[in-house]
């Protein structure tokens, strides 16, 4: 072999170090990811999402920004892929396609024939706002939903299932059966009911509604990682060392409890994006004119069931290819991150 | 006995729980915005005297706590109070509603486990061929999908374009035909309740069946390479009796566990698929207290929806004390 030898030996170096740490650490959990078909997709899934949820912010908020100066100017006109006739209107605003011989008269509007044209490819809705504007603007509110109702959850379970597992005896007694109790009312229920006492049906209530319904089994899941990360002897020696609860409890137990709470959230915010759905469903969460799926699939049911079938179909297969790829990363993240499974 | 002692010392645990849900159900309800004095006056004239008659009559200008003590009073007994939309006793209400929420999400878990566990065994005896990959695909739809649109989508192709199976409402079997004008006989009726529910149940039991399915394959994999498998094997038992028996029932412990865990996930469910499809349930129940501002029905509602997940946990729970023999029905022993 015309390999030199320093090379040989970084190289056995670097190797060696892989074999200590070969199944822990970030660059090992991309690679397991990279080399998963599934976990990919998934991947892909959630990037495409993620762009377009982003792409559509940067849209719609364009004319706010300026003022109003650039208003007829979107993004979508600089991408030929989202060339559009007229220009993507901005959610909610879109109502210039509205036939003149129709004015404000919802129900007499007859929404274009399954299929669409050239210019709504999905044809519009009882409004005549263009469907897949609509579909696609969905994706913001769904994505951003999941992610800030996961993130409330997730970092308040943290917070209170630290503290329960970490001091034990009666601060963990209370703050269960505190947990336990509202685990107990189903999420749905508690979140309608939650979201009226605030104040009536808003997206932002429901955001905080699903947050909170959710810190139960965040915390359950962190109290029961704490519970075995405390008995650790790096905890002790901190604790021997003086170091103040509050700090053990950020520094190390959190993060090192952290691991399977990151695959547990990855799942979640697909079941959030699933209930925040229901909610709009509902409506009890993304009110009108935000195009939101649940929320056009509620009008597309409820009133065009036999005129419009299409309707119905596209914002549930947008909301089922969205979830799918939550659930698809978290699968291949939840393999990835464990040591045990062999490829 | 010793079961009977376990289900009873279950049933005593979840009490502070079910306090528990009704105070935080009991606040969010007292406390919110809605003012039910107003709502009861809707369109009538408001004077002072009335009001005050009202506020007396519904207990209202009583201190927060004395009023939780007098509702969990009437509780204990059975009164959940009056429900101002419908003028009606809440618990009647929920007695009557409570029938089709039950047929429902029962039935959803009958479909979801009639048809979960079949295929997670198949796709574990087959591993990694086609009819794996074929169920877990399937699974991987059935979680991501919402219920509401799978509701949807079988009503478009079973209702409105094939028109086999009507799109809304429920027939239940345990009402007598009479009431029913155009049914007769009780095979007839059995055949009506049959052909209503089967969409909300197939819609409701989806996402609980690939759950299902995806724990039943995970465990029967585990559960083919235990030491009891091997040793079957080696003792020339066909590979059918070991599916059947050796590997099967181990497999089927952590299933009661999801069965009672993802109850309040059926619940939520199910007052979305009765909304799709119109039922009579519970769930529409709670949907119209809600929009009416009924703060008594709503408080109702909620804690009878809570108290029957808490049910549902502690039968799942007897039950797996039952299946599972190593259980020692939490006593130390």
């Amino acid at each position: 072999m015309a390999v030199g030898e320093s090379q040989l030996d970084s190289e056995t170096e670097s190797g060696a170090e892989d074999e200590v740490e070969a199944r822990v650490g970030w660059r090992y959990t991309v690679a397991r990811i990279k080399q998963d078909t599934t976990a990919r997709l998934g991947l892909y899934i959630v990037s495409f999402t993620l762009f377009v949820a982003m792409y559509t912010l940067i849209d719609s908020n364009l004319s706010r920004l300026t003022f109003g100066q650039v208003s007829d100017y979107t993004f979508a006109q600089l991408l030929p892929f989202f060339d559009h006739p007229t220009h993507i209107p901005p959610p909610g605003e879109g109502t210039q396609h509205m036939p003149p011989y129709f004015p404000l008269a919802e129900q007499s509007w007859n929404p274009l024939p399954a299929g669409g044209t050239l210019d709504h490819p999905l044809g519009t809705d009882h409004t005549g706002r263009d469907y897949f504007t609509r579909v696609v603007y969905g994706t913001q509110v769904s994505v951003f939903v999941g992610l800030i109702s996961t993130f409330i959850g997730l970092s308040g379970g943290t917070i209170i299932g630290a503290v329960a597992g970490y001091y034990g005896g009666k601060v963990d007694d209370i703050l269960m059966r505190i947990v336990e109790t509202v685990y107990a009312i189903p999420p749905l229920i508690l979140i309608i009911v939650f979201t009226v006492f605030i104040g009536g049906a808003s997206i932002w209530y429901a955001v905080l509604g699903v947050g909170i319904a959710f810190i139960p089994i965040f915390a359950r899941i962190i109290r029961s990682q704490v519970l075995s990360v405390r008995e650790m002897d790096y905890i002790e020696a901190a604790q021997a060392a003086g170091v103040k609860d509050r700090n053990i409890i950020m520094r190390h137990v959190v993060p090192n409890s952290f691991a399977p709470m990151l695959v547990y959230a990855t799942l979640q915010i697909g079941v959030t994006i699933l209930i925040v759905a229901g909610l709009s469903f509902l409506g009890y969460g993304a009110q009108p004119p935000t195009p939101d799926w649940g929320q056009m699939l509620n009008i597309a049911h409820r009133n065009y069931m036999h005129s419009n079938i299409w309707l119905s179909i596209w914002p549930g297969i947008a909301i089922m290819i969205t979830i799918m790829g939550f659930n698809l990363f978290g699968d291949g993240l939840q393999d990835a991150l464990d040591p045990q499974i062999d490829d | 006995m010793k079961l009977l002692k376990y289900a009873t010392y279950r049933l005593l645990q979840s009490i502070p729980v079910l306090i528990g849900i009704s105070v935080i159900t009991f606040l969010l309800a007292n406390l919110g915005p809605g003012d039910p004095v107003s709502l009861m006056l809707q369109g009538q004239e408001q004077n002072e005297q009335l009001v005050r008659a009202i506020e007396q009559r519904y207990g209202l200008n009583q201190p927060l706590h004395e009023r939780y003590l007098t509702y969990m009073g009437g509780l204990l007994e059975g009164d959940l109070g009056q429900s101002i939309h419908y003028r009606r006793p809440v618990a009647d209400l929920i007695l009557e509603r409570v029938g089709p929420t039950l047929l429902l999400v029962l039935s959803a878990y009958a479909f979801a486990l009639i048809t979960a566990i079949p295929l997670g065994v198949v796709a574990a005896d087959k591993r990694n061929e086609p009819s794996d990959h074929a169920s877990r695909v399937a699974a991987l739809i059935g979680v991501s999908t919402p219920s509401f649109w799978i509701g949807i989508v079988l009503i478009l192709i079973f209702a409105v374009k094939l028109e086999w199976l009507p799109s809304s409402g429920l027939v239940y079997p345990w009402r007598p035909p009479s009431t029913y004008r155009s049914i007769d006989g009780h095979l007839e009726l059995y055949y009506q309740s049959l052909r209503h529910l089967l969409l909300p149940m197939i819609a409701l039991g989806t996402l609980q069946m690939a759950t299902i399915m995806r724990v039943e394959r995970t465990q029967m994999i585990e559960s083919l390479q235990g030491e009891y498998v091997k040793l079957a094997r080696a003792y020339g038992v066909p590979e059918r009796t070991i599916l059947r028996k050796h590997a099967f029932q181990v497999a089927q412990l952590p299933i009661v566990t999801i069965v009672g865990a993802n109850l309040s996930t059926a619940i939520g469910g199910a007052v979305i698929v009765e909304t799709v499809f119109n039922i009579n349930g519970m769930g529409q129940l709670f949907v119209d207290a809600i929009q009416q501002n009924d703060y008594q029905l709503m408080m109702g509602v909620t804690m009878m929806l809570g108290v029957l997940f808490v049910l549902g946990v502690i039968v799942t729970d007897i039950s797996y004390a039952y299946i599972d023999p190593r259980v020692t029905y939490g006593e130390s022993e």
